[in-house]
């Protein structure tokens, strides 16, 4: 409880005539209010700073936990943007006028003179004055410079120092998820490699004219959406499943009886070029051709042939004629033209010469259609199972730790049988896929180790045609070991039949040889691979 | 944030207008029908000269009760009247007669007791021989007004809580109209007026405690707490020696009417007039800024004469401080003696021992 301070309040009283006016004021808060602006967009902008690096900070810390590639660049703009953000609110922010003066009252313990003073600067009464001027003097003893510090607070350095060591740590130390990055970047442009291969492929398949239009456009939307899914791919086993699922699709286009048409009409046009006949060797020339020229041209010529030859001569024609129509037996169409052309030949007659050799024309036409549909789908196909394979390969121990579904094919052929092996290397793994269809069912065996592509393949027994037998496997399951990635069982390359059920008899009767196995059940099982060799 | 200081700047806003409002019935004052003038520069070094010197003859006398001087300035210079709380012997009425000695102020004292009765205080009419020629006897009878003690310009209303509420409302009357009614005529008191009313707050047996609503009409409340060793040292020397301290006389009651109006000139910037709007709503209990102790403690909170007291009272401190406006330091610092008898504990805050100075000193530390 102090007296009166008599001096202090004495000196302004004896200054009572001095002008003590707002602008003067104003003007003596003009100083304070500049370095206060200072003050406050440095030490806002520190902050900003601070709050940055954090924000990067805790980015960059998630990019070594998540695969994010740009995750840089959003720390460097996550940071800038606080920085910039806490400058412009400083400078929006800035302190007013009023505003300076109850900051520097509160600063300078002025008791509230400057605010009061501020508030009545235009009141001209003794005590406002005086007041005025009091304010001033009480100003006037500091110094801007001196009471206004610019240096942060030591916690707010020691906050600061480590933040920063924790960003710089973080930009610097190798991060754990770049191989990873560097891996999703050479997918996809492996991905981006094979979209730009199909596209080409469609391109090329949209072009064919000997196609059917419809067959064009089916084929061209299994590719177009076969592209879609490739570009939405994740991951490799998501391409392949994608390719896998677009052969499989490309697989039930194509028609059973096509591939029956091609097989009759090679051996048919094998057993008519065996002949002697001049005719009948133009005539399955042509038809091995596919060549609709030529084959009216040989039947025109056989049929003006006939009425020059002795009866004897168009029975053998015949007989050829109709061993052919044997051998096409899978194609009833052509089997049965060729059929009616024996009998017609050996009849002799003119107008049922003419109408079979007609008949023959329908036939081969058809089969040169199927032909033409199956070599769009076939080349699609190959497209894709290059595709896939290229894939795959590119995949081969760099793409660890996927587990992938073995997948066949669907077998379609007749009393078929199919069986799918697939091998797999992976970076520290083998795997292998086998799949077996039966009579257009197969099943996919286990696949373990590396994401190496597998083949499936199967051969139809009995006359030593290679017969296809796709196999639709895919039910398979698969499993890993030590990471490596499994086996995917892929289309392959047609074996016979014949020789795949020699080797499985070599072995099947080596195997029983070499084991301890009673006599009686060897004979069993010799017996049984013997009937399976007379059965084709 | 921004809300709610808009709200109490709305609040604060119509508070002041209020006060406006019932300035005049609420604070007593010598001249309030006089025309407001501006104070200049030779007024305001008068103010500065005669209330230091007024200081330094009390605190030369009044030894160790240097707060409680300070305190009686600050009500004497805002015109108010002051309630004065403290035991006996700690030279409450010492303080008060060296205050009428030094402002050459009329000074009565009245001792409260049970049997005072109102005519003791205000006065009363009594019949008196006045000489009157035309009577045979050579005078006449009249009933002439005997004026009470009360009539004086510093009046000491020793215990004032030992009397009985009729004769404490005929002190009060007079203190709020600053008129006394003796029968059928209204007499002024003379100017200045100041009551300084003590009162003992141990020996509570046989006494009255005055109502809320005549404490409200004490400006302050000053507590008269016991001297330290220190003090008490320096009482030994002045009091106990040969030499008797008299107080000098430094103003005259026209000059301490004129200081008045000087100190209510001090101007108050809008944010302190905010502040301390805040600090007396946040003695309401229902009041949403109030501290969870006044929330708890308080059934009434002060009234808006606290306010004007707290505002009065402060330019006072203002200008004691050698300022020329009032700060916050000085709303802060005369809230207690402002507000401590305005406030009214509820039973939990009686039962718990929760005095006023707790509670003033929450709201100012949260507020």
């Amino acid at each position: 409880m102090a007296t009166i301070a008599p001096s202090r309040i004495a000196k302004v009283l004896a200054g009572a005539s001095e002008p003590a006016s707002s602008e003067q004021l104003i003007a003596a808060l003009r100083p304070w209010r500049r370095k206060l602006t200072i003050q406050q967009v440095l030490g806002w902008g520190r902050t900003g700073l601070v709050t940055g690096l954090i924000l990067a900070s805790i980015l960059l810390l998630v990019s070594r936990l998540v695969p994010w590639a740009s995750a840089l660049y959003w720390a460097i703009g996550a940071g800038s943007t606080c920085l910039l953000c806490a400058l412009a609110l400083a400078l929006w922010l800035r302190p007013s006028l009023a505003g300076t003066a109850r900051i520097v009252d509160r600063r300078l313990a002025l008791h509230d003179r400057l605010s009061t003073a501020w508030e009545f600067q235009h009141q001209e009464s003794t005590l406002a004055i005086l007041q005025r001027r009091d304010a001033l003097t009480q100003l006037g003893k500091q110094a801007p410079a001196r009471s206004i510090s610019l240096r942060p607070r030591r916690s707010f350095l020691i906050i600061a120092a480590i933040v920063i060591i924790a960003f710089v740590l973080l930009l610097t130390l190798p991060n754990p998820m770049t191989a990873i990055l560097q891996q999703q970047a050479a997918f996809q442009a492996r991905i981006n490699k094979q979209i730009a291969a199909i596209e080409r492929l469609r391109n090329a398949i949209d072009h064919q004219t000997t196609t059917s239009p419809e067959e064009r456009k089916m084929i061209d939307q299994i590719l177009k959406n076969l592209e879609a899914q490739l570009t939405n791919a994740k991951n490799e086993a998501q391409a392949q499943q994608a390719l896998a699922q677009a052969q499989a699709k490309l697989s039930q286009l194509s028609n059973p009886q096509n591939g029956n048409k091609i097989q009759a009409n090679a051996a048919a046009s094998s057993a008519l070029q065996s002949s002697s006949n001049a005719a009948l060797q133009a005539l399955g020339q042509a038809l091995a051709n596919g060549d609709s020229k030529a084959l009216a041209s040989a039947l025109k010529n056989l049929a003006s042939q006939i009425s020059k030859l002795s009866p004897a001569q168009r029975a053998q024609l015949a007989q050829q004629l109709e061993q052919a129509a044997g051998q096409a037996s899978q194609d009833p169409t052509l089997s049965s033209a060729l059929h009616d052309l024996a009998k017609a030949v050996a009849s002799g007659n003119a107008s049922d010469i003419n109408a079979a050799t007609q008949e023959v024309a329908n036939a081969a036409s058809q089969t040169a259609s199927a032909t033409a549909n199956q070599g769009s789908i076939d080349q699609a196909t190959q497209g894709l199972q290059q595709a896939q394979n290229t894939l795959a390969q590119a995949g081969d121990g760099s793409n660890p730790g996927q587990a992938q579904q073995g997948q066949g094919q669907q077998g379609q052929g007749q009393q078929g049988q199919g069986q799918g092996q697939g091998q797999g290397q992976g970076q520290q793994g083998q795997g292998q896929g086998q799949g077996q269809g039966q009579q257009g069912q197969g099943q996919g065996g286990q696949g373990h180790g590396g994401s190496g592509g597998g083949n499936n393949n199967g051969n139809k027994p009995g006359n030593g045609e290679q017969v296809y037998v796709p196999g639709q496997v895919g039910s398979g399951s698969s499993s890993q070991t030590n990471g490596g990635n499994n086996g995917i069982v892929q289309p392959g390359q047609s074996i016979p039949y014949s020789q795949v059920i020699q080797e499985y008899n070599t072995m099947a009767h080596d195997a029983i040889d070499n084991s301890d196995i009673p006599l009686d059940l060897k004979d069993l099982v010799h017996g049984y691979f013997d009937t399976l060799e007379g059965q084709h | 944030m921004a809300k709610k200081s808009e709200n109490t700047s709305s609040v604060g806003k119509q508070l002041v207008t209020s006060k406006e409002a019932i300035d005049d019935d609420a604070i007593n004052h010598a001249s309030s029908e006089a025309v407001s003038t501006e104070p200049g520069v030779e007024d305001i070094t008068a103010f500065v000269e005669t209330a230091q010197k007024l200081e330094q003859e009390l605190t030369s006398i009044v030894v160790g009760q240097e707060r409680v001087i300070r305190e009686l300035l600050l009500a004497l210079l805002a015109g108010g009247h002051v309630l004065l709380e403290g035991v006996p012997g700690l030279g409450k009425t010492l303080l008060v007669r060296t205050l009428a000695d030094a402002l050459s102020l009329k000074f009565a004292r009245i001792q409260f007791t049970p049997d005072l009765m109102p005519a003791d205080i205000v006065g009363t009419t009594i019949v008196t021989e006045q000489v009157d020629d035309t009577m045979p006897s050579g005078s006449k009878r009249v009933f002439s007004f005997q004026p009470g003690p009360i009539f004086a310009n510093i009046v000491l209303a020793d215990e004032v809580n030992r009397a009985t509420p009729k004769t404490q409302s005929a002190l009060l009357e007079g203190m709020q109209e600053r008129t006394v009614s003796v029968g059928d005529t209204t007499r002024p008191l003379p100017r200045p007026f100041f009551v300084l009313a003590t009162q003992n707050p141990l020996e509570m047996e046989g006494t009255y405690p005055l109502p809320e609503a005549q404490l409200d009409r004490f400006l302050l409340k000053i507590l008269v707490n016991f001297p330290n060793a220190q003090d008490l040292m320096r009482i030994i020397d002045t009091t106990v020696g040969t030499q008797t301290l008299h107080a000098s006389e430094v103003a005259t009651g026209e000059q301490l009417a004129h200081m008045i109006e000087v100190a209510r000139a001090v101007p108050v910037a809008m944010h302190i007039k905010e502040y301390a709007v805040r600090l007396l709503l946040a003695t309401h209990p229902d009041n949403e800024d109030a501290p969870e102790k006044v929330r708890n403690f308080v059934r009434y909170g002060a009234s808006p004469r606290g306010l004007q007291a707290m505002i009065l009272a402060a330019k006072v401190r203002a200008l004691l401080e050698g300022r020329f406006n009032v700060s916050q330091e000085d709303v802060q610092e005369v809230a207690f003696p402002a507000l401590r008898h305005r406030i009214i504990l509820n039973f939990d805050g009686l039962a718990d021992g929760i005095t006023p100075e707790d509670l003033i000193k929450a709201i100012v530390e949260e507020i």
